[in-house]
């Protein structure tokens, strides 16, 4: 290792110390600073690290947190980027933390989420030995820049870890493209036909046409959005059989799913530990990531059966009468699976949006008229209140009006403190969807509340 | 009364919650009392737009462009410029507008012809303009302030036959240098506003169903609604980018 190298990790843990002691989460700031001094830090620390890696556009936490589950209930030793940060200075960070100061990882697995458009940067320095990609969908367009776009970044960063084998989603026709051209081992994910009720043909497919020759997909079967058994009538683009298939959903319920999971042909039953449909993908994704990592498929089926998320990902709150759920939302196709979820619910609830437009959620908030809101009217009168807050909460509240939310449901409060006071008032449960930096201040605000682990923990 | 709306392409031209629009418009005939006809012509589809009030075209991406350019021209030009030229009201945005123009020159120097019913082109540049901004109409528009968001690399210049629709309070708009924002040639409003651009801006909302109804039926008297949130949302959006200004 370079001298280099050494000043760049005495720095990067000199300056988490510091973050640490000013209560600061120092998730991403000090790995900055390390690459500043060794552009090459993580390619270093990660060499000798058995890494898997999670991308792609919805899920990436959800699927990781699987993931690292399997690998905590069989005892190996292992560390992952818990805190959300998954661009190249944040996973820097993380590995820093768990090196020596010589430049030697404590750890021998890592558990990795990476940003899709930092993979480019991330994926040739990590070289990891499996690679997930969740799915792609269209989001934060001005951040990412089309869906295609994101498509390049995900092959390019891929192109750089040649050894990498990769868990692809099947029913995705963006993510299964990335085995026509990559060398590397592939295998992959997905939900079976008839596995589950059709979703319905959605106007707003984010990949409408066939990604190879441009002609209109034709479905046999739908999940949701632009997920299903898709495939080309001009160049016979299609949807390949995943060696990990859902072949049936069971159960739906508040709490979780029950599904067949057909493993290499093999098919055994497994209750994921999370509601919604989405979800079932990110516990069949997980199970192919930890069974390819040599952990078996018992392990990560277990794994699903018993992990918890937290961190805003239908994350319970033991606040009103009823309890809350948070439940985060960033992008139309994951928005509009909460809003499935909702109108799933049985009884009576009320609801909270938060929408920001910084950064992190995307400045342009245009996405939200492409999310269906008008699923809430399917909720009837069960649908109480509404609670409408963040940066932007007038913008929601016009696109709930234009929704058919009447205006007297809605209830503008721009206060967390206050906001936290409402939903402790409910007499039913509560449902908060916030974009993601709302979901770390109104998380922050909860917390003061009710208590909970701080979003580094 | 009833008005027939037209979105065209909505299967290709509907980033950025454009559809939105489509929705504000219908929603606000029906608050009226009014009728809307909402006709979908997505790619392929033979159906004309004869009878049009009111034809929406929003911003599409750029993996469907060629599948767009051999659709529109299949006739669908030729159908859109006589349209235009008698009168009916059209929205286009971002993208939209840029096909109503001569062309569009990618910064490489490639050239893609449009339908040229506006007197306009682009030119592609590499930076791209992203943000929200505001405009303010021209006066005989009404003069209304109009909030969005702007995401392009195109920058579109305007020829002598076409009326910028606004001039550019903060942010980019037409190509970040010379002021202006969107064109407006007969009944013809181009815009980069996403935003989408009609719920959270009443009056220009209300300014396109008012020159289609007057055009239909020779009168159009809207009867005011109440857009306090929506007025709400504007509010804010413009002194926030007032105070960006500072």
């Amino acid at each position: 290792m370079t001298f280099r190298a050494f000043l760049a990790i005495v720095l990067c843990k000199l300056l988490r110390l510091v973050s640490r002691l000013l209560h600061r989460g120092g998730t991403a700031m000090p790995g900055r600073w390390a690459l500043r001094v060794c552009p090459g830090l993580l390619g270093i620390l990660a060499k000798d690290v058995k890494t898997v890696a999670i991308t792609g556009t919805n899920g990436k936490t959800t699927s990781a947190r699987m993931i690292e589950q399997a690998f905590a209930d069989q005892g190996k030793s292992y560390f992952a980027n818990r805190s959300g940060a998954n661009l190249l200075s944040g996973i820097t960070t993380e590995f820093v933390m768990n090196s020596t100061l010589s430049g030697r990882c404590r750890k021998e697995y890592a558990v990795i989420e990476c940003d899709e458009a930092a993979s480019v940067s991330v994926f040739p320095q990590l070289r990891p030995q499996v690679i997930v990609v969740t799915n792609l969908f269209r989001d934060q367009l001005d951040r990412y820049g089309e869906v295609t776009h994101t498509l390049a970044n995900v092959r390019a960063g891929i192109q750089g870890a040649p050894g990498a084998k990769l868990c692809l989603n099947a029913d995705c026709s963006l993510t299964a493209s990335l085995a026509d051209d990559l060398k590397n081992e592939a295998v992959f994910f997905g939900i079976d036909p008839g596995a589950c009720p059709p979703g319905e043909k959605s106007e707003l497919s984010d990949a409408p046409h066939c990604i190879r020759c441009k002609t209109e997909y034709q479905y046999d079967f739908i999940t949701y959005g632009h997920l299903g058994a898709f495939r080309c009538p001009r160049c016979g683009y299609r949807r390949r059989e995943p060696e990990y298939a859902v072949t049936q959903v069971v159960s739906q319920t508040a709490e979780g799913s029950g599904v067949v999971l057909c493993v290499r042909g093999e098919s055994r039953l497994a209750e994921v530990n999370l509601p919604a449909l989405y979800n079932v993908y990110n516990a069949v994704g997980a199970v192919a990531a930890v069974t390819e990592m040599g952990l078996g498929a018992d392990a990560g089926i277990a794994a699903v059966e018993h992990f918890k998320c937290g961190f805003g990902r239908m994350e319970n709150f033991a606040l009103g009468k009823a309890g809350a759920k948070m439940m985060l939302v960033k992008n139309p196709a994951g928005c509009n699976q909460v809003l499935d979820f909702l109108c799933q619910v049985k009884e009576p609830f009320a609801l909270v949006v938060c929408l920001n437009d910084r950064g992190a959620d995307g400045t342009d908030v245009s996405w939200i008229y492409d999310a269906a809101f008008e699923k809430l009217k399917a909720c009837g009168g069960r649908l109480g209140q509404i609670a409408v807050s963040g940066d932007r909460a007038s913008d929601m509240a016009v696109r709930l009006k234009y929704a058919g939310v009447a205006p007297k449901a809605l209830h503008l409060e721009r206060n967390y403190e206050a906001l936290v006071q409402w939903i402790d008032a409910q007499e039913r449960p509560v449902f908060i969807i916030p974009t993601y930096t709302a979901m770390l201040e109104l998380r922050e605000a909860v917390i003061r509340r009710v208590g909970g682990a701080e979003f580094w923990e | 009364m009833k008005l027939k709306i037209c979105h065209l392409y909505p299967d290709v031209l509907n980033l950025y919650g454009d559809g939105g629009n489509i929705r504000c418009l219908t929603q606000r005939l029906r608050w009226r009392g009014m009728e809307a006809e909402l006709v979908k012509l997505p790619i392929g589809s033979g159906e004309s737009l004869a009878g049009a009030d009111l034809i929406f075209i929003g911003g599409g991406q750029d993996f469907e462009q060629q599948v767009l350019l051999g659709d529109l021209h299949r006739g669908r030009d030729k159908e859109l410029c006589a349209a235009i030229e008698d009168g009916v009201t059209v929205l286009a945005i971002c993208g939209g507008y840029q096909m109503l123009g001569a062309y569009y020159e990618t910064h490489d120097g490639q050239r893609c012809d449009f339908i040229g019913a506006l007197d306009l082109y682009t030119v592609g540049a590499k930076k791209r303009m992203i943000g929200n901004y505001m405009f303010r109409c021209a006066d005989a528009l009404g003069g209304m302030t109009v909030v969005g968001f702007e995401n392009h690399s195109g920058r579109t210049m305007l020829g002598s036959g076409a009326e910028p629709l606004g001039k550019v309070l903060a942010g980019f708009g037409n190509n970040g240098s010379d002021g202006t924002e969107g064109a407006h040639y007969k009944n013809v409003f181009g815009t980069y506003s996403h935003g989408p651009m009609l719920p959270k801006n009443p009056d220009f909302a209300d300014l396109l169903l008012r020159t289609a109804l007057e055009r239909r039926f020779g009168r159009a008297e809207l009867e005011p609604l109440d857009d306090a949130l929506e007025r709400m949302a504007h509010d804010e959006m413009c002194a926030r980018l007032e105070r960006e200004k500072t």
